[in-house]
Parts: C-alpha cells; structure tokens; sequence
C-alpha cells in the first residue's frame, strides 16, 4: 500500500490532464478487471465480479486529480504566466518547484527577495496573476519551444516519509482513494464492483457525473482526503489528526450521506476495531455532488483520510489510517449482501 | 571542474551560520587540488593559501562565505516546532520541506497552523503562525528536537534548461564554487602575488568570520565575491541586472576605485561579459569588514546575478559563474604588471 501511495502521488495529474494517472491505474488494473473502459471524459471505469451478485449496482469511487495550473502567456524575457486550476491554494505555490507538461519540464514559482520587499508586501498572499513559472528560458521563444501555452503544470515534489507511519506527498486526498481502490481490486470481493476512477473532481466533480450516469449505482462508497485540524467554517466541529482512523462523513457542503450507510460503516469500524473519526462538515465537495443525484438517485456514504495541509506540495496522512480506510471499505462490501443482497 | 557537479554538492551540505562544518567539508574538497594548504581557523572559516613565486610578494584575499540563511527552533506545540527566522521571507515556507541540524538530520515540512478560521484569508501568514512538522508527538519533540536546533531548506538542486541552476544556499555557496573555478584557471600558472581563498562564516549574522579571517591572512587587496540581486518580473528594475549578463563589478566607496577600474578594464580586454553594480554605502557583504581590517584592505565586489535570494530555489546562471572566474583569474594575473 504504502508503494503504491508513494508511486501514484509521485504522477503527474492535475484537473483536466490526468492522463498519466489514468494509464498507471490501466496497467495495473487490466489483468484484475472483468471490463475496464475509458470514458468520453477520461474516468477510469473498472467492473470486477464477487462471490455475490447484489440486485443493487456497487460503486467505489476516487479521483485522479490534484491541484496545478495552466500556462496561459509567454513574457518577452521568458517567464511563464499561469492560471490556476483545481483550486491551488496561493499560500503554497510561492518558492516551489513544479513540473511542467507530459515531459515534466522542470520550472519554479519564482518570489522576489526579501531584500526588496516591503512589510506590507510579506504580510499578503500574492495573486496569482502576480505570480510566474521561471523554467531558465532567457526569451520568449525559448520559452515557447519548452512549454507552449496550455501546457498544464503541477507540485513537483518527491514524496517524504517522516515516520514509520506519516508520509507526506502532494495529491494525497484523490490518490490515497485511488490506492485504496487499487489494493482492493486486487483481492477477491465478496460482491460484484464497479470502480471508478475519476478526472476533474477539483472543478466540481465534472467526472462523477458521466461515470454515475453510465454504471447507475444503487449504492457508492465515495473516497475522498479530508484537512486535518483545520474547521475553516465551523469553530466548533471536532479537529480531525491523521493517525485516528478513518473519517465517517454525515455531511458536508455537497450533501448529506445516507444514514443506513454510514451506520454500516460504524459497525464495520466496532467489529474490527478500527478507531475512526466523524466528518460533520467540510467547506468543499466531495464526488457526492455528481453521484447522489444521479440517475433515479443513489445512497452515498464518504470514507475519509485526513490530510495535513492537502493541497500542499506535501501534504501529510497516515499510512495506518490508508490501511484502516481498505479494511472499512472491504468490510462494507461483504456487509452489503445481508443488507442490500 | 564540472561547475554544475560543485553547486550540486555544496547545495546539498548544510551549513546554517554558526554551523558551517558539513558546508566547510564540502568546500575543504572542492578547493584542495588547487590550493598548497587548506586549514580551518578557529572561527570555523576555510583557508586556502597558494603562495606566489616570490617572497614577500603581497597577498590577495578572495573570499566567499559558507554560511547560509537558515530557521531556529524556539519552542514545542503538541509535537510540532515553532521557529524563527531571519532574512526569510515567511510566503515562500508553507509547504516546504526543511532539514533539521539533529544527529542524524531529520526531515520536517513546514505547516500552517490552523487557527479556526479566525484569520484574514488575504494575509499571508506570518511566521508565528507557521510550524515544522517533523511528524513527532510532543515528547519526542522535545527530546528529540532540543529548542536552539538549526533548520535549513530540504531542497535538492537541479538543472533548469542547459545553464541554469536552481538550489538552495546558491548564496553564496555558487560564488565559492566561483574562487575554486579561478584556483583551477591558475593551476598551471605562476602566481604574482600570494592568493589566500577564504570561505568564511556567518556572513548573514554579523560577518564575523571575514572580520577574523582578513586579520590573520593580512590582506593588501581582496576581492568578494557575494551574490547579488537578478532581473525577476517582481523586482524593481533599476535594483536588478539580467541572469547572465555576467559579473557585476562593484562601484562605490567601500570599492577601491583602481581596483574596481582594472576588473572593468579587464573585462573589457578579455571580451568577458559585466554589468556595474553601484553601491552607494554599506555593500552588505564582507566587503564592509574587509576594508577596514588592520590598517585597511583595498577591496572590490564581483557579484554573481542570482534570482530569489533567500528562498529555497535559488537560480544562477552556469555562465556567470564562469565568466565571474575568467575574469577574477585575470585579475590575479595582471597583478604581475604591479610587481615588476
């Protein structure tokens, strides 16, 4: 697990250019699955068969995205202009390395020295549109020939481990869903899956919604990374630390998760042991927004891993919490047949 | 020399001002083959002497400093580390990996602290509001991380393009890189006057270690080498020379005007590329220590362009390097003139 996570968050995929992601998962996936296609919006649909056929659709979903940027002017003396896409978070970007297009050119959000900043400056986020990509071009059109406008970009960070148990990386929050989802399809089910892997959850789950409509789920498991100690809009909601298990979403900004689900999970958690923590709300989305409402309606529940700093070059989770998130997921399917069957 | 292999190497050491060691070790090996001594003085610096044909015949110093910017841990939050920092721009460390001085060194990330959403999304946060997370719990922390710990960037160098590096502690390491470029032009060559290299310490504290080093080595001129500002979209114009446009000779009062002519002329002769960077008071360098070392030293700055001083991505230019040594060696040489 740990491997896989360090090998999927180490790939280039920002919303919207997931494609080296998608191939990944394809190579390691096509002797495991029982149909495997690619949809018109690039989602990674994969149908593998259980020991049970359930007169419901299952659906296991992550996404491949993370947050970057896209190049959108060329200056004279060679600096790249960009715009950011995925929601990147401004705080992180200055002084940092990324990688830029399918060839990872390398280039870095460059930051004028201290030496010529002003206190007022130090003490405010800089705009994006202030901000620029060096990539060592000396001129305009070395510039183009390296990176043509559109090229998009993202962190370039190599995975950290910090301890036996915490590893930092960028991308966490869709990835550490993705491996999961791999890991899983690697062992016999107890019922028959459907797995998607989707694109462009960051600009509002634009995959979800095609992958829903096409494998019509009656009932999703939707995995998604979730800001440690940080409840941005509810002062009062519990701080969640990675290393306390798995997250359990009741509800966030997307939707409210469906109760007998969420329940199962619960009793998933006490049978096996496994410590898990309650997500009573978050600011953003999750794969719910597409999902839910899709078709005639599904019954969704979120699994989730906290995440220092998520859309930071390096975020933080715990590889046990991983691990924890696998066995809850695993003990969801075979609970689904007495329930669901 | 492979100029790209030495700034890879000395970007990799650590050396925080006050710990220069594993940055003095790096340096000691880059310099020795073209040096007759290499010794460490009891402020730490690097000393590299290789004396001149003649006795008596006066000395050069070339000097470059060894320290870099780093972080200090001041104290312990449920297993994270507070910092403190001086001349680091605290926009550029969220996010940032970081290497601790422990032994064995420890790798940390820089954090935000969550403050409940109490704060003004439009303002940056200030360093009391930013943590290193070496992923310890509290008592580890405080055993393991003792308040006063060096912290410096954790980023690796690499190549932008063909000529253009990017790394940390590029200040002033890349210019260190630069003196032992001119020992290796003059290996082969008899030397005029007695040339002592000096990687000095603490420059970006109090400059202490030029201040001791120009008093033993009794310098009559000197030359130091520092990084200084590079073009940058950000970056007010007139304050900026373009990476790659060559060595910046200094002018102004701290630089002896004679000096400071002949590095202009022999750039000049050499067909070596050069900006003039004029330095109306205090250079910020060593420079100022320099000068007034003893009964006082005739000193001169050639400044490597460098783009984001004090950040982790520190840019320089492979061909300024070189042409910054062509034209210091030439200088070394045309000291014979002088002599005779």
């Amino acid at each position: 697990m740990r491997q896989t996570l360090k090998t999927l968050c180490g790939l280039f995929g920002p919303s919207g250019c997931e494609d080296a992601v998608r191939a990944w998962l394809r190579g390691q996936l096509e002797p495991l699955a029982d149909q495997i296609l690619e949809d018109p919006a690039g989602n990674l649909l994969v149908y593998k068969k259980g020991a049970k056929h359930l007169r419901h659709t299952v659906l296991l979903s992550a996404y491949m995205d993370e947050p970057g940027l896209i190049v959108r002017e060329i200056e004279d003396d060679g600096f790249l202009r960009f715009a950011p896409v995925g929601s990147a978070d401004c705080r992180y970007l200055p002084g940092k390395k990324v990688l830029l297009g399918s060839s990872g050119i390398p280039g870095i959000l460059g930051m004028k020295p201290i030496h010529l900043t002003s206190k007022e400056e130090r003490q405010t986020i800089p705009k994006t549109k202030e901000l620029y990509i060096d990539v060592g071009a000396r001129s305009k059109e070395e510039a183009e020939k390296l990176v043509p406008l559109g090229t998009y970009g993202c962190f370039a960070s190599e995975p950290l481990e910090l301890s036996d148990q915490l590893l930092c990386a960028k991308a966490l929050p869709g990835r550490a869903g993705c491996a999961v989802l791999l890991e899983l399809a690697k062992q016999a089910l107890p019922v028959d899956t459907w797995f998607a892997f989707t694109v462009q959850h960051r600009i509002g789950s634009k995959g979800a919604f095609g992958a829903a409509f096409r494998i019509k789920p009656d009932l999703a498991l939707i995995l998604d990374g979730y800001p440690a100690g940080v409840c941005p809009d509810k002062a009062n909601a519990p701080c969640l630390q990675p290393g306390s298990g798995p997250v359990i979403a009741y509800m966030d900004h997307s939707a409210l998760y469906d109760r007998s689900l969420t329940a199962l999970l619960e009793g998933v958690a006490r049978e096996k042991e496994i410590p898990f923590q309650p997500g009573v709300w978050r600011r953003t989305d999750t794969e719910a927004r597409g999902i839910q409402r899709s078709l005639g309606g599904c019954k969704a529940a979120v699994l989730g891993l906290t995440v220092r700093d998520p859309d930071s070059p390096l975020g933080c989770c715990s590889v046990a919490d991983v691990l924890a998130m696998k066995s809850l997921a695993e003990g969801f399917l075979a609970k689904l047949e007495d329930n669901y069957g | 020399m492979d100029l790209k292999q030495a700034l890879f190497t000395l970007s990799r050491s650590a050396g925080p001002s006050g710990m220069e060691r594993g940055a003095c070790d790096a340096a000691a090996e880059l310099l020795r083959p073209y040096v007759r001594t290499v010794t460490r003085d009891v402020m730490g610096n690097l000393v590299g002497i290789r004396t001149a044909q003649r006795r008596n015949a006066g000395c050069l110093l070339l000097d470059a400093h060894l320290d870099e910017v780093s972080m200090l841990v001041s104290d312990h939050e449920d297993g994270m580390l507070k910092f403190q920092a001086i001349g680091i721009d605290p926009r550029i460390l969220p996010g940032q990996s970081v290497r601790l001085c422990t032994q064995p060194p420890m790798m940390g990330v820089v954090r935000i602290k969550d403050s409940k959403g109490e704060e003004d999304p439009e303002k940056a946060p200030a360093m009391d509001r930013l943590r290193i997370d070496c992923g310890l719990t509290q008592e580890q922390a405080v055993s393991l991380v003792p308040v006063g710990t060096r912290v410096v960037y954790g980023t690796e160098p690499f190549l932008m393009g063909e000529k253009t590096v990017c790394g940390k502690s590029m200040d002033d390491r890349a210019c260190f890189v630069i003196l032992a470029r001119v020992m290796e032009l003059l290996q082969d060559k008899p030397l005029p006057v007695d040339v002592c290299v000096l990687g000095s310490v603490q420059e970006e504290y109090t400059a202490v270690g030029a201040s001791v080093g120009a008093y033993n080595l009794l310098p009559d001129r000197a030359i130091v080498v520092d990084v200084s500002f590079a073009a940058s979209p950000d970056s007010p114009k007139a304050a900026t020379k373009p990476l790659g446009s060559g060595p910046m000779i200094g002018v102004g009062p701290v630089m002896n005007r004679a000096m400071s002519e002949k590095l202009q002329a022999l750039a000049k002769q050499k067909q070596i590329p050069y900006t003039l960077e004029i330095l109306s008071d205090y250079t910020g360098t060593n420079a100022d220590e320099i000068q007034i070392s003893r009964e006082g030293v005739a000193v001169c700055c050639v400044s490597l362009p460098l783009r984001y001083m004090h950040t982790p991505i520190e840019t320089v230019d492979l061909d300024d390097i070189e042409h910054c040594a062509q034209l210091i060696a030439a200088y070394v040489l045309s000291l014979e003139e002088d002599a005779t």
